[in-house]
């Protein structure tokens, strides 16, 4: 499995450099740009809440994306340098319909195959997404949370 | 993210390209807050050129709603790319929205609301 490593400082001109960097290694890989768009979807979302709630945009922690591929699946790791913070996300509520922030985690869990979130020994997270790349798309869960208060 | 910006009787026409998100979401709440100091407060987004959009951007597309709304005017959607159009149903957003698949289709609403 091919891997590549990309690592970026907390702020905001990352998160566009990501999507560059990301977009550039997926049509390398000849990754059809349906899925693609998904893939970019979901990894932004993890970035941009290592961004904001992990590192809380400290431009001296980094975040690294590891990006594993071959001809069946595609595996991202998003680690921020944060305080962990898995049980805010496992423990996120339905906000209303007009809430601005809080889609990201259910919009990851409803495009990836797979979504996991992890807490380091050094007490950042990790957050593993992998997508099946035969076939059709796959849904791993039905998002029946809209947003929540913590804004994941 | 660019947004150019042409007038339509008292509706401002924003057509948006490239990617809606962290970064470009605040540039179009600014853009937007700018417009209803200047009392427009009828907007009309044209989104066919945006090729990305995340959940920061749909914050985005809510906050500027919500805006016009408290001025009581009113912020409609058009030319939902699939990719787009498929993300605002997975999170009910498209109920929330006033979406027309066109900008001529929107537009026109606002002709028939001016006319009553």
């Amino acid at each position: 499995m091919a891997e590549h490593r990309l690592t970026y400082r907390s702020t905001l001109e990352a998160s566009e450099k990501l999507l560059d960097d990301l977009g550039e290694l997926l049509a390398r890989y000849r990754v059809d740009r349906g899925l693609s768009q998904w893939v970019l979807l979901v990894v932004s979302e993890a970035f941009n809440n290592a961004l904001l709630h992990g590192n809380k945009r400290d431009p001296k922690k980094t975040i690294t994306v590891v990006l594993r591929v071959n001809q069946s699946e595609i595996v991202a790791d998003i680690i921020d340098q944060g305080e962990g913070g898995v049980e805010k996300v496992r423990s996120r509520r339905t906000s209303g319909p007009l809430a601005e922030s809080g889609r990201g985690v259910d919009l990851m869990e409803r495009f990836a195959t797979s979504t996991r979130f992890e807490e380091l020994a050094d007490g950042g997270m990790k957050v593993t997404v992998s997508f099946c790349r035969s076939g059709g798309r796959e849904y791993a869960k039905s998002p029946e949370r809209h947003g929540g208060k913590d804004g994941y | 993210m660019d947004i150019e910006m042409r007038e339509e009787g008292h509706a401002a026409v924003l057509t948006l390209s490239g990617r809606l998100d962290l970064a470009s979401g605040s540039t179009l709440k600014e853009y937007v807050k700018r417009l209803a100091e200047k009392n427009v407060t009828s907007v009309h987004l044209n989104l066919a050129e945006v090729e990305f959009i995340n959940s920061s951007g749909l914050g985005a597309l809510v906050s500027v709603m919500k805006e016009m709304r408290l001025l009581k005017g009113r912020l409609t959607l058009s030319n939902l790319a699939s990719y787009v159009q498929e993300i605002f149903e997975i999170t009910q957003l498209s109920h929330i929205f006033e979406i027309y698949a066109t900008e001529e289709e929107a537009l026109a609403t606002y002709h028939e609301v001016a006319v009553r």
